[in-house]
């Protein structure tokens, strides 16, 4: 079927596109003008068109939302469901995930982070997830069996070889490593971890354990680059670790997970851990700037009450007293761990004004919008269904006078928010949410409007208030279907879950399957995400190769 | 596929309509056992949408007594390869765990990972005894300094202390809500100095699949009721056995693909049983034998040694539907019913 949406300004800063014209979409992509009669005519005038937006980091499945959900029954809404999907409307469930994505037209979304042991449960939720296409991140970097064989000192080959099968049996889109060595550390009792600190029990350090996966990554080929989630997250001097981490990539690529949380100068370096905290947006800007290898996303605060969700054991136990309500679960599961800490952020508080205007600074000083890419790390910033209000105060300065105004006092004299003219143009919003998403996760054919590129479109009613803009498009397209009309989901279709093809060592997986044997008396088919768990699907997962 | 209505044997579109006749006329459907692999219990939620019904599960009172503790206190826990791998002190709570393999294991291997590795593993009780609610409060108030006067109570306390790695063992239906919440308050006192966790034991059934799917489907735990079209979580109200004992069911649907013995009330109320091996006739109005998952057919099943979801290859394939599959026909049924209806 030939589609036609006609007349909207098509925003698409990867061909430098920012005009009124048309977009023509034909078998689920997009395609240069036609001279044929449309069979379907969208119009557009009055609209702004863009690609679909990309998410790259929002904790959408796994044990810990799950956790969540069980912790805080209370945290979300439910109302009653529309036609079409029972749970569409079922506050935090997969259903409304994917619905409420879709309404603000994004067609992508990956979690950040699935442990390979419970992979199946995370991909099996993922799959549930209705219209987007979706993805996980693999966890590294506090197995046993990967610490092992780099105290064993085994060379880059086995650590390619593990990673490589890591990822292969969980079916991941990349590699992602959290606090590297702290979840070990902390259950043999520690309750800090810097860049070089020993790791007890293994003699290594975060900074090896994050070379050597940095490494295999590039070897593996893999598109996405390491993501990064560093030591001390949200404690202040932890802008400290993150350029130790970056200086520590020497220039390998690397991506940085919710950067807001590191951009914590200590404002007494006398007494670095109770002074409070001043922004360093400007230096984590800064830093990242100069080095082209590497990419951040924000993790942008927001008020209200939420739930912080990680795999970083070390820091949610840290965290944990801080927890509003006062409850929390911490796992301290195998290899990983991880904790679920309810947070308020108090609308209004000085530490949370601060953390609010930290994130935008970081978006307003970046040179690049394609390496700083929009997240609320949902749910631990704030949930992601905040992106319009964000885009709204990233293009109005008068939008964030008025927000800083009913603010305290710390905002401006501990950050520069205040002080900041611009105003982000419709390309660079397609940057932060399109293009460089889409780029970091290594996805050609999505993030753009060329010729060729996947048909994810979301079509905007042109609007001073973006808040509304980008709450509810006006038609977003999914591989060419309409899935949202006016705000409202009309079509249930199902995505798919994006898997990298990486083939695995055999050497390898004979030695993890007697590693495993000898650990849990079960060996790899017992952790592997088969096609036949998914059967009464369909079809679910569809490949994404590796960088020659 | 073996079937049966009324206690005659019929073919499987004889049942699906029945099964289906039964649901839809229904206006206070009850869903339970969820004793299946996670494609029928998502079947399972996706059908009790549609038609308004509430769920409920096979285990359901002990996982009840852990998620209300959950919910007022949150928790400290770890998994069974952790605690083999790394406890160099075990508390067990209540005499359930006492007959569990792991506990077994334990007793014969000693911690191989973290700083507790190489050392002698301790493995302590506290027995049921009259109320293991006070008992484990009394443990706590030792633990605290509170109270000094029971000699065995204080050894625990100063075991689990001066351990690198402790591990507290329990069966949640056995040690209930208040229990649990007491524990989970003593193992995160023992983190302010060293490390301790617990280790729910899960049961026979496959709750920890269902809670899973019903947390990712419906945002909510198990007993989620649909009856007004928004997902309303209440383990009391959605309590299967008291909705039947009540009388506000009207009809129930019995999902048990994995063996579970029917509760007595389900012969007395219009109703559904899916049920593997064997099937009696009798245990409901319709009943439809389905393919156990892991033998006959392939699912995904809760994996206590793993804690985690396993998808199991059937070992001893038979021609039987899965469970998901009769769902999805008695769903299909529904929904042409509810279209007949809607044009006559």
């Amino acid at each position: 079927m030939l589609i036609r949406i006609q007349g909207g300004r098509v925003v698409d800063p990867t061909a430098n596109r920012d005009a009124v014209g048309d977009v023509w979409v034909e078998d689920g992509r997009i395609v240069p003008p036609s001279e044929r009669q449309p069979d379907q005519t969208l119009d557009a005038t009055g609209c702004v068109v863009m690609a679909g937006g990309v998410e790259v980091h929002s904790h959408i499945a796994g044990g810990n939302v799950i956790t969540s959900r069980l912790l805080l029954p209370e945290l979300y809404v439910s109302e009653a469901a529309p036609e079409g999907h029972p749970f569409a409307h079922a506050g935090g469930a997969a259903g409304w995930i994917g619905a409420t994505y879709a309404r603000m037209g994004y067609t992508t979304a990956v979690e950040p982070a699935m442990p390979p042991v419970q992979a199946l449960a995370t991909q099996l939720e993922l799959a549930d997830i209705p219209l987007l296409d979706r993805g996980a991140l693999t966890v590294m970097g506090n197995d046993d069996q990967l610490l092992q064989i780099l105290r064993d000192g085994e060379g880059k080959a086995a650590v390619r070889d593990l990673v490589a099968l890591n990822v292969a049996t969980s079916r991941g889109l990349g590699v992602k490593c959290i606090n590297a060595g702290g979840a070990s550390a902390f259950k043999d009792g520690a309750l800090r971890l810097s860049l070089d600190d020993e790791i007890p029990c293994y003699g290594l350090s975060t900074r090896k354990i994050m070379g050597a996966l940095l490494d295999a990554v590039e070897e593996i080929g893999v598109p996405h680059p390491l993501h990064v989630h560093c030591n001390n997250l949200g404690l202040p001097g932890a802008d400290d670790s993150f350029v130790a981490t970056l200086d520590a990539a020497e220039g390998r690529r690397i991506h940085f997970a919710h950067a807001q949380f590191y951009a914590y100068g200590v404002v007494d370096p006398e007494n670095p851990m109770t002074g409070g905290f001043r922004s360093a947006a400007r230096r984590i800007t800064d830093a990242v700037m100069a080095n082209p290898n590497a990419t951040l996303d924000i993790g942008q605060v927001v008020f209200g009450q939420t739930v912080t969700v990680s795999l970083d054991i070390l820091r949610q136990f840290g965290g944990r007293k801080g927890a509003k309500p006062k409850k929390w679960v911490l796992n301290a599961g195998d290899a990983e761990g991880g904790g679920v800490v309810p947070f308020l952020y108090r609308p209004k508080g000085p530490v949370s004004s601060l953390q609010w205007a930290i994130g935008l600074e970081i978006m307003l000083l970046s040179g690049d919008p394609e390496r700083t890419i929009l997240t609320t790390d949902h749910p631990n910033g704030g949930p992601f269904t905040q992106y319009p209000r964000i885009i709204h105060l990233l293009m109005s300065k008068e939008e964030r006078d008025r927000e800083i105004a009913a603010l305290p006092g710390v905002v401006a004299e501990r950050s520069d928010l205040a002080t900041l003219e611009r105003e982000y143009t419709l390309s660079e919003i397609a940057q932060l949410t399109r293009s460089g998403p889409a780029k970091l996760l290594g996805l050609t054919d999505r993030g753009h409007l060329r010729a060729g590129g996947r048909a994810d479109i979301a079509v905007y009613r042109d609007d001073p208030d973006r808040t509304a803009m980008f709450t509810a498009a006006k038609y977003v397209l999914k591989d060419g279907d309409v899935i949202v009309r006016d705000g409202e989901v009309v079509s249930w279709r199902q995505g798919k879950s994006l898997s990298l093809t990486v083939e695995s060592d055999k050497a390898m997986e004979r030695r993890t399957e007697s590693y495993l044997q000898d650990r849990y008396g079960q060996g790899l088919d017992s952790f592997t995400v088969p096609d036949a768990a998914f059967a009464a699907k369909g079809p679910v997962f569809e490949d994404v190769a590796c960088r020659a | 596929m073996a079937a049966w209505v009324k206690g005659g044997a019929t073919d499987a579109d004889g049942a699906v309509t029945a099964a289906a006749a039964i649901l839809s006329a229904a206006r206070t459907p009850v869903f339970a056992g969820l004793n299946a692999e996670v494609a029928a219990i998502s079947a399972a939620y996706r059908l009790a949408g549609r038609i308004g019904a509430s769920v409920d599960s096979l285990g359901g009172d002990a996982t009840y007594a852990e998620l209300g503790a959950l919910s007022r206190v949150g928790a400290m826990t770890t998994t069974p390869a952790e605690v083999i791998g790394r406890a160099d002190a075990v508390l067990v709570v209540g005499d359930a765990p006492l007959k569990t393999p792991l506990l077994e294991t334990l007793r014969a291997t000693q911690p191989s990972r973290g700083r507790a590795a190489g050392a002698a593993r301790a493995v302590h009780h506290l027995a049921a005894g009259a109320s293991l609610p006070v008992a484990i409060a009394h443990l706590r108030a030792h633990a605290r300094g509170h109270l000094d006067s029971d000699p065995a109570l204080l050894t625990i306390a100063r075991a689990l202390a001066g351990a690198l790695y402790g591990a507290v063992l329990y069966e949640p239906g056995e040690v209930g809500a208040p229990g649990i919440e007491m524990l989970q308050g003593l193992v995160m006192d023992l983190n302010e100095a060293t490390r301790c966790f617990t280790l729910p034991l899960s049961g026979a059934d496959q709750d920890r699949a269902a809670l899973q799917v019903a947390a990712w489907t419906t945002g909510q735990a198990i007993r989620t009721g649909f009856g007004r079209r928004v997902p309303e979580h209440d383990p009391w109200r959605f309590d299967a056995g008291r909705l039947a004992a009540s009388g506000e069911a009207d009809a129930a649907l019995w999902l048990a693909s994995l063996p579970a013995p029917a509760p007595a009330w389900l012969s007395g109320l219009p109703s559904v049983a899916l049920v593997c091996g064997e099937a009696d006739p009798g245990a409901a109005e319709v009943v439809i034998q389905v393919g156990e998952p892991g033998r006959e057919v392939g699912g995904v099943l809760w994996n206590a040694g793993r804690a985690a979801l396993t998808y199991r290859a059937p070992a001893a394939p038979a021609e039987r539907p899965s469970a998901a599959a009769i769902i999805e026909r008695i769903a299909a049924a529904v929904v042409e019913r509810d279209a007949a209806r809607k044009d006559s």
